[in-house]
């Protein structure tokens, strides 16, 4: 998961995220399309912005494509946060719940 | 009926009956406590954001254990807040 700056139009959005895909990839990972969330209010300000856009993506990836990818997503100055989060083996049973929580997201608050 | 008081008068205070509430990802079979699912992490976080005291939430250890971490990364994502001010 990671969150990118709100500032960005849909297109630099859109370049942001493919280039993380392209980096898992080309690594030797294998990657599933951004469920991407959109813009949603933050619960806490970061770096005095209040909202971002969210964006989640799983993968599979060895410590290549790992070590790439965080220090990449460290060095973006476009992403404001980001999480990469192992998961359990029996993950996609439950899986389709993200698909709905997605949906719900955009609520304004 | 109702209340359950202490046989002996002086400790009124230990005595307190302990119900004791199902355990709802039993109940759900949810096997996988998802950070992302903040709206159901609500439900174990207090209006000041203070993850809620298993005697609270009747939760198995476990289940306790692995919602605190759920509840961490979901501040960490700033999807559930540190501190809800008030």
């Amino acid at each position: 998961m990671l969150i990118a700056i709100p500032e960005l139009d849909e297109e630099q959005v859109e370049s942001t995220l493919a280039r993380f895909r392209t980096v898992v990839q080309r690594t030797g990972g294998e990657a599933g399309e951004w469920n991407i969330w959109g813009r949603r209010k933050l619960a806490y300000e970061i770096d005095n912005r209040t909202d971002g856009f969210y964006a989640v993506m799983e993968f599979t990836a060895g410590e290549r494509t790992l070590n790439e990818l965080k220090r990449m997503l460290r060095v973006s100055d476009d992403v404001l946060r980001h999480m990469v989060v192992k998961l359990p083996p029996d993950y996609a049973q439950s899986g389709q719940r993200s698909a709905e929580m997605a949906e719900t997201a955009e609520v304004p608050e | 009926m109702g209340k359950r008081r202490a046989p002996s008068k002086s400790s009124s205070r230990r005595e307190r009956p302990v119900k004791s509430k199902p355990d709802i990802f039993n109940q759900e079979g949810i096997t996988y406590i998802d950070y992302k699912d903040y709206n159901m992490l609500r439900r174990f976080i207090s209006d000041r954001g203070k993850i809620r005291a298993r005697r609270v939430t009747g939760l198995t250890p476990q289940h306790q254990r692995e919602v605190a971490v759920a509840v961490k990364r979901a501040r960490e994502m700033a999807l559930l807040p540190y501190v809800a001010g008030k």
